[in-house]
């Protein structure tokens, strides 16, 4: 949960930090030995706690099968130092790009999955590794690799160190910049985020190739260390349960969790193990159990209670500026809107939307009306490409779209409302438009056009709220804010009066007669509430069982024998 | 008559498979949770049945009523523990959640098994020989254990379609919110639901044991079986399941016979991917 800081405050906890790392540095080094292993297992811990972290954390996809990249990247380094005689910083670097190939390869297949069949098919992914592995001769096969005995610990430990701060600095740049932003979107709800424009695919598999990179690059400095690699320790599904208790501990998604996590589950379990020599997992199950059910956000879920360590809204300005309207840009040729010749959806044997056409031409508010499982929301879901269609075109001030994914229709100006309002739940108002303006057509001047849909919408007030403190009428304003964020043409409302009160009716009635000022071309909506539509829209469309029966003016359809017999119902 | 022998085998492994994947099945039906755990289960009752029937000579097969009763006890005491707090979340949630806890639940299981009887595998010596008919080899250990898994399997069936209190369990499974309407009590359907997954997986435990060799370590590849399965199956379809089961076990039986017992082993963890990656709109939920 984003919070707000004062700089000082921050400064001085910065400060803080970096002098209790420094004297935890130093210490290993000063003593070497014990300690000093102790160190770069810490160190190697923190890597990977951050590395899950980003994937699992901040993208919400958590994975059993990380230890996968530990181990390959092990293994890269082991062939290389071996077989191609490179020095072993080298490979252990080459081994981070082995790593980031592989998630890159493998994120484009698995992260076609979600939530469960991910986690799983991530574990399965790392027995399966461990099989080839164990079978493949050039590795070594089951008995392993063997590197040169070279003792090198402080250069490791001062690599590891390296390692872990570089996995930091990719954590922080998670949580202050825009791109974190996109990527926690895909934790909090990913088709919405798909539909204000962020390329989601994109975004999630970027976040898995670092997840990737940094646990190999950790693997490979491990398998350099203890000058041995075998396929049972390489894809030690162990190592998973260590580094997702470390993040659940710590805190999931945030920068400090995992930091706080490894050294304190690291030093405690170091402390510990003299105790319970074999108990160790056990002990670590309890903890992740534990953690999940008494204090689900980790230690610094807790801090975040006293208002410690608090993620910082992502770039917000310390006061809300006023902002500026876009620019109006040229009007694109001549073409209409939108056009939509004879577009059929069918599922199975189900023909939702049948051979439907409309257009929406420059200035023109097109309401389509039609009672429930008319096939009003799959047509819209069509045309903004969530659902394929099986036939028809699309074309958007005359090009074709039909072939675009949804968040480049969003990128190109077509915004749409939801049903029910989908906003990502734990991000600030101003993080929810500034996501949307982020991948609109202002995002060249994201900050400036984020406080002015703020202050048009009557947002400005409590722009740095949380959206779960908001009235749902006030959620419903935010929907709409979200879409003029993208600085649309085409504006796509699904059923946006559905139970609100008079009064927030007139509300979104005046924000509809103001869209044109807001240089909006074209306006299409769903919408079951006649009486509040029927003087805004030029042209009404009546569907009836995915056909379209009726198309004119609304006082002549209202008017037209057919539409009264399917819609409103015959006068008995 | 040896693609024959190959097809008996695998149709006799696929009927244990049953057993192992509807337990898991189960759970996941009514409560949206993947137990981690799950092989934990099945192993903690497979060496338990081991010690028992090799330290007292009892018939190992006398001690499933006794495994069953227990397990589900300790399903019923665990899951208000672990599980039910987080059906408060909201499904999506509790889904990936659950998984946290369950995957932790697996490790303490898992190491308490080590401590208690080690790392190396075990197998209870009976039933050793087969029978012959018709020209085939039909394993006496599978034979059995396959029918008392068919048997078990069924009167699952039965209780699910047949009485008031599985229709209940069907019914909180389709929806939580259409039970709870119905004056079901959906937090007793629950802890109900996870006593009798834990009760079953055990007993797939005491079954697997006489079949094949055990350790606490398997305990994550007999999870990884029974949710290959449930895939294949169609998550929380009974019939779909047994028919994914029976299949993968001939499946097995056919690259265990010509490709090697790696290949088996590793089957169905690319059958998982495959299948997830293939189809994956089966797979995602609107």
């Amino acid at each position: 949960m984003p919070g707000n800081e004062d700089t000082g405050r921050r400064v001085r906890g910065v400060i803080a930090a970096v002098v209790v790392l420094a004297i935890f540095v130093a210490i290993p080094l000063r003593s070497r030995g014990y300690l000093l292993q102790l160190g770069t297992d810490t160190l190697s811990a923190v890597t990977l706690a951050y590395g899950w972290n980003l994937i699992g954390g901040f993208a919400g996809y958590f994975s059993f099968g990380q230890v996968s990249f530990y181990g390959l990247g092990a293994y890269a380094t082991a062939l290389l130092v071996l077989r191609a005689h490179m020095p072993w910083y080298f490979a252990a670097l080459a081994s981070g790009l082995v790593g980031a190939a592989a998630a890159l390869v493998l994120g484009r297949i698995m992260l076609r999955l979600r939530g469960i069949l991910f986690a799983l098919g991530m574990l399965g992914l790392a027995r399966i590794l461990e099989v080839v592995f164990n079978n493949w001769h050039y590795a070594g096969a089951s008995v392993g690799l063997s590197l040169p005995a070279v003792l090198t610990p402080v250069a490791v430990y001062v690599g590891m160190g390296l390692l872990a701060l570089i996995s930091f600095c990719i954590t922080a740049y998670f949580v202050y910049s825009g791109f974190g932003l996109d990527v926690m979107s895909l934790n909090e709800d990913e088709d919405a985020a798909l539909s204000v424009g962020v390329p989601t695919t994109r975004v999630k598999v970027i976040a898995f190739v670092l997840s990737g990179a940094l646990p190999a690059i950790a693997g490979g400095l491990t398998a350099w260390n203890h000058s041995y690699i075998d396929p049972t320790s390489a894809f030690d599904p162990g190592v998973d349960l260590l580094t997702v208790v470390y993040v659940m501990f710590g805190g999931i998604g945030t920068l400090w969790g995992p930091l706080i996590g490894a050294v304190v589950l690291m030093i405690v379990g170091e402390e510990f193990l003299v105790y319970f020599p074999n108990l160790e997992l056990a002990l670590y199950g309890i903890v992740v159990i534990a953690t999940v059910l008494a204090f689900p956000g980790g230690l610094v879920g807790l801090a975040n209670r006293f208002g410690w360590l608090m993620r910082p809204i992502i770039l917000a300005p310390k006061g809300l500026p006023a902002g500026a309207p876009p620019e109006r840009a040229p009007p694109r040729g001549t073409q209409p809107v939108l056009e939509v010749r004879d577009l059929t959806v069918r599922f199975g044997g189900l023909t939702a939307v049948d051979r439907v056409s409309l257009s929406v031409a420059r200035g023109e508010t097109v309401c389509i009306i039609g009672a429930n499982g008319a096939g009003k929301t799959t047509f819209f879901n069509a045309i903004t490409g969530v659902v394929q269609p099986t036939s028809g075109e699309i074309l958007y001030f005359g090009d074709p779209i039909s072939h675009l994914p949804t968040f480049r229709r969003a990128q190109r100006g077509m915004a749409r409302s939801f049903q029910i309002p989908r906003l990502m739940p734990s991000f600030t108002v101003w993080e929810n438009v500034l996501l949307a303006s982020r991948h609109g057509r202002q995002s060249h001047r994201v900050v400036e056009h984020t406080a002015w849909v703020l202050h048009t919408m009557g947002l400005a007030g409590m722009w740095r709220d949380p959206v779960s403190r908001l009235t749902p009428g006030f959620q419903r304003q935010l929907e709409f804010a979200r879409v003029l964020a993208l600085s649309p043409e085409l504006v796509m409302l699904d059923e946006v009066m559905a139970g609100m009160t008079r009064e927030e009716q007139e509300q979104v009635r005046g924000v509809i007669r103001r869209l044109p000022e807001f240089g909006i071309a074209g306006v299409a909506c769903v919408e079951h509430v006649i009486a509040a539509v029927a003087d805004l829209c030029d042209r009404m469309v009546v569907l009836d069982f995915g056909r379209k029966i009726a198309e004119g003016p609304p006082g002549v359809v209202l008017k037209d024998p057919v539409v009264v017999r399917a819609y409103l119902g015959e006068p008995i | 008559m040896l693609a024959l022998q190959i097809l008996v085998n695998g149709l006799l492994l696929g009927g244990l498979y049953v057993l192992i994947a509807q337990s898991l099945n189960l759970i996941f039906g009514v409560m949206g949770v993947v137990n981690l755990a799950h092989g934990a289960f099945i192993v903690v009752a497979g060496l338990f049945t081991y010690w028992f029937a090799s330290s007292t000579g009892i018939n190992p097969l006398a001690v499933l009523p006794f495994v069953f009763i227990v397990m589900a006890l300790v399903g019923a005491g665990l899951q208000p523990l672990l599980i039910e707090p987080l059906m408060k979340m909201g499904r999506s949630k509790a889904e990936l959640l659950s998984l946290m806890v369950t995957f932790g639940l697996d490790y303490v299981l898992v190491e308490l098994a080590l401590q208690v009887w080690g790392s190396s595998f075990v197998s209870v010596p009976y039933l050793q020989s087969s029978w012959k008919l018709a020209g085939l080899d039909f394993s006496q250990a599978l034979v059995v254990t396959g029918m008392f898994a068919a048997l078990v399997s069924a009167l699952l069936y039965w209780w699910l379609n047949r009485t008031d209190s599985g229709k209940s369990l069907l019914a909180a499974s389709q929806s939580e919110t259409g039970a709870i309407c119905c004056g079901i009590d959906v937090k007793r359907v629950r802890m109900l639901a996870f006593a009798l997954g834990v009760a079953l997986a055990a007993a797939a435990g005491v079954l697997v044991i006489i079949v094949e060799a055990l350790a606490p370590q398997t305990a994550d590849d007999l999870t990884l079986l029974a949710f290959v399965i449930i895939a294949l199956g169609g998550l929380g379809s009974y019939v779909g399941v047994a028919v994914a089961a029976l299949l993968l076990g001939v499946a097995q039986s056919i690259t265990g016979y010509f490709v090697g017992g790696n290949a088996e082993y590793v089957l169905p963890y690319v059958l998982l991917i495959l299948v997830m990656v293939a189809l994956p709109g089966r797979f995602r939920r609107a």
